[in-house]
């Protein structure tokens, strides 16, 4: 287990490395600084040269690359220009917003979608299973943007149920975070939920065909304990795998969703620094995410190793 | 004549009781939350010239001069200006009994403190760039000394852009962006949270200016009733529409034309028309061939319909117009503007024989605000019909920005001035000093600026704006197609609102 472990640590640390590098790349080739932010179609070279140097951007690219690794490696993730604090508590501040939001999303996501998968199985090639099929296929082709303007219409405009956007925190008003979280979540969650769910039926599908689930069925268990019980462990590893790769999409996915909602997280942060060239907050939220990305897939990684032997001895 | 007299009583009265209206109905308290598109750069309003920025921090801070409705500098901390006979030297009286947000009684030293600092780090350094020394004379007084003659020098005190704000001499003292959020204005600064919000609330202790009378652009009296103002980053213009109709917000900074004329027709809403709040400019590129043939661009320019243009980047909400700057403005005119909205491809296409184009693909820059790439789209078109290829590069504004501003890689720009036409001539004259923003100089348009600026008589100075504008259109230098303005959208229960360049809280109200 020890090997495994630092085998993934390793290969962790170099697509970190690999992150990092290419967010200095795409800082180098794309045109354009903070100076935009500040400064309008009128500001003179003068002026916006002046501003580059206040900033530091006038020095030259690996002074600025040595730097930052430098002090990357003694954990600080530097200042943002914009922000006016450094880019540490920038992601701290945000990092709440967006994991109660992933994290409600993917509960969402897995609950329904697993059960929905199962549902569909039990149900092979009757009417439950196309609906559950067709559904699934439908919520996949759906643009989440899109997704969450329709949901802001009816359950916001419409109905008058839930705010439209913005975002209270827990700690303020537990009511409120639930209010504010709950339809940026269900649009997050609502395009994963085919994913997960097609995958389950596939993986549920497969187990029930085996032989210990037909002697189940011979002990004379019920229907419902011989899925749950014997089944459904069975059927995890690929679904494992599958909320994974799904944890990793709700973050990227995050993104758009906190723009469309007006959700202040890490991905609204992210597009905000992109547009203002915002680089420090741009690098750090970059290497932040792929770390929870890295993270992610260790745990799953682990939880494989757990859920079956084979994987530790293989 | 005794008919007559009775009439003009019964008017006099009408126009009293007319005039006393709103005042009766005046009402303090509420909140109201504003939807804006973008999140303000920074609120230290010396170092940023973003529109974002300007809609809240005009709200906190005040500046010496400011500008009137009709955008004529008119005094605001200061009480009024003495200007030496040379023209060199400026006194400002400052008024008595202002209290900053903390308290603490405005005094000359604040003044010549933000000034100093305005001049180290401020957004705009041109404003000030003639400044040669400032200093306290009394304890409510400061003398500006210039280095030369400026007439625009009360335009620059004034200007909105990036404002030459009053901060306490001790947030003076400190680096760009690092302040405590203390000013003059009628609302004090609450809180900000980074893509989220900032907040605000009236100011009890504000002292309007005693010499206004009424709401007068960004100056006047500025008379705050609602409790708190809150400006809310709404990246989404769906978001925002939204969240106007389910009452999260009661106020849209700005929505498109379709939205404007639904939420129109439903009577909880009013909508706004700030018309014009922008002019839409064509730029080439004159370091580069074609672009540095004169006959080359009075062929583009000969050929566009700017009507179909505006009409169709900005429909519902457009002004034909060919004066580089507004309507109302005190140097308006019209003069030199023969060869505006043309859209005669005959005589473009014996222009275009005469000039060096050779039917190569030209590079259309345009960032990706959806009117700048349709107006990019409706000339690609056009020259399509007069044979010129143009290849349209869509980018951010940061990304494009940066092209626009070097000569190579571009034959085109199109994008927005919104304050340049808005602060007058000098403003608008600028950006085509030293070949800034053709990337070639042109000796004639620096020759009448600087002549313009130290300039004091008022019709010589008109005259040489005049100038100017005929040598745009007779050399085709750049290109306007017409004015465009915004929708903005509130409750139908905001009141006394009238919408300006940013959306003023002050002298408004809330009904229940």
């Amino acid at each position: 287990m020890t090997v495994f472990l630092i085998r993934r640590l390793c290969g962790a640390l170099v697509v970190l490395l690999l992150v990092s590098l290419m967010s200095f790349a795409l800082i180098w080739l794309v045109p354009g600084d903070p100076a935009a932010a500040f400064l309008d179609a009128s500001a003179t070279p003068d002026q916006i040269a002046a501003l580059r140097h206040a900033l530091g951007l006038d020095r030259s690219l690996a002074v600025q690359m040595v730097e930052w690794y430098g002090r990357v490696l003694q954990g600080d993730l530097g200042r943002s220009i914009l922000l006016n604090r450094s880019v540490s508590e920038a992601l701290v501040e945000r990092l709440p917003v967006t994991l109660s939001l992933a994290a409600l999303a993917l509960a969402f996501a897995v609950v329904i979608g697993v059960a929905a998968g199962i549902v569909a199985a039990i149900h092979h090639n009757r009417w439950p299973d196309q609906a559950v099929m067709s559904a699934s296929l439908l919520g996949l082709s759906v643009p989440d943007f899109w997704l969450g303007l329709v949901m802001v219409l009816v359950f916001a405009v419409s109905l008058g149920w839930l705010p439209s956007g913005g975002f209270t925190p827990f700690t303020e008003d537990p009511v409120g975070w639930a209010r504010t979280v709950t339809l940026p979540a269900l649009t997050l969650g609502l395009v994963q939920i085919g994913f997960i769910a097609r995958m389950a039926r596939a993986s549920m599908l497969d187990t029930l065909g085996q032989d210990f689930m037909r002697t189940a069925d011979a002990k004379g268990l019920s229907r419902l304990h011989i899925v749950l019980r014997h089944g459904l462990p069975n059927a995890m590893i690929p679904i494992l795998t599958v909320i994974g790769i799904v944890a990793g999409a709700l973050l990227g996915g995050a993104v758009i969703i906190e723009q469309v909602f007006s959700v202040p997280g890490i991905g609204r942060l992210i597009v905000g620094a992109v547009g203002s060239r915002d680089f420090p907050v741009l690098q750090g939220g970059l290497l932040f995410l792929a770390v929870v990305y890295l993270v992610i897939n260790l745990v799953v990684d682990i939880l494989y190793a757990v859920v079956d032997p084979r994987v530790r001895l293989s | 004549m005794r008919q007559r007299s009775i009439l003009g009583f019964a008017m006099a009265a009408a126009m009293l009781v007319m005039a006393q209206t709103p005042t009766m109905a005046q009402r303090k308290g509420g909140d109201i939350v504003i939807g804006i598109s973008q999140a303000p750069p920074s609120l230290d309003a010396q170092i940023t010239s973003a529109q974002a920025a300007r809609n809240v921090t005009l709200h906190i801070f005040e500046t010496l001069y400011a500008r009137d409705e009709n955008a004529k500098p008119v005094p605001e901390l200061a009480e009024g200006v003495t200007v030496s006979p040379d023209g060199k030297t400026y006194v400002f009286p400052i008024r008595k009994g202002v209290k900053f947000h903390n308290g603490k009684q405005l005094d000359a030293k604040d003044v010549v403190a933000s000034i100093e600092r305005y001049r180290k780090i401020g957004a705009s350094p041109a404003l000030v760039a003639a400044i040669d020394t400032v200093e306290a004379s009394g304890d409510h007084e400061v003398t500006i000394r210039l280095k030369n003659v400026q007439a625009t020098f009360l335009d620059n005190l004034s200007s909105p852009r990036a404002p030459i704000a009053i901060y306490p001499a001790s947030e003076a003292a400190k680096d760009a962006g690092k302040i405590d959020i203390i000013g003059t204005g009628p609302y004090k600064f609450v809180e900000y949270k980074p893509d989220s919000h900032v907040k605000l609330a009236r100011y009890d202790g504000y002292t309007p200016n005693p010499k206004a009378t009424g709401r007068d652009g960004f100056a006047g009296k500025k008379e705050a009733f609602l409790d708190t103002v809150t400006f809310r980053f709404m990246p989404e213009a769906g978001a925002r529409s939204a969240a106007l109709e389910s009452g999260e917000i009661q106020f849209d900074e700005t929505v498109d034309g379709p939205t404007a004329k639904r939420l129109g027709a439903n009577p909880r809403f009013t909508v706004h028309k700030m018309v014009p709040f922008g002019l839409q400019v064509i730029k080439f590129n004159e370091a580069i061939a074609p672009g540095n043939d004169v006959n080359f661009r009075l062929a583009v320019q000969a050929a566009l319909d700017m009507e179909e243009i505006m009409s169709i980047a900005y429909s519902d909400i457009y002004q034909m117009d060919p004066s580089w700057l507004y309507p109302g403005s005190a140097f308006y005119s019209t003069a030199g503007t023969d060869k505006y909205n043309q859209a005669d491809l005959e005589v473009a296409k014996k222009l275009l024989a005469k000039s060096s184009y050779k039917g190569e693909k030209l590079t259309f820059i345009v960032d990706n605000l959806r009117a700048n790439v349709d107006t990019a789209t409706v000339i690609q078109q056009r020259l399509g019909e007069l044979g010129i290829k143009v290849e349209i590069s869509v980018a951010d504004w940061p990304t494009v920005s940066k092209i626009g501003f070097t000569p190579q890689g571009w034959t085109f720009w199109t994008h927005g001035f919104g304050i340049e036409p808005y602060e007058g001539p000098g403003s608008v004259m600028a950006p085509w000093v030293n070949g800034l923003s053709q990337q070639a100089k042109d000796p004639e348009i620096d020759e009448i600026a600087a002549a313009f600026n130290s300039e004091m008589d008022e019709a010589k100075r008109k005259a040489l704006f005049e100038r100017f504008q005929r040598l745009m259109y007779d050399k085709a230098i750049a290109m306007k197609a017409g004015n465009y303005g915004i929708f903005q959208v509130s409750t139908a229960k905001l009141k006394n609102f009238k919408p300006y360049r940013i959306p003023r809280m002050w002298g408004v109200w809330l009904e229940p």
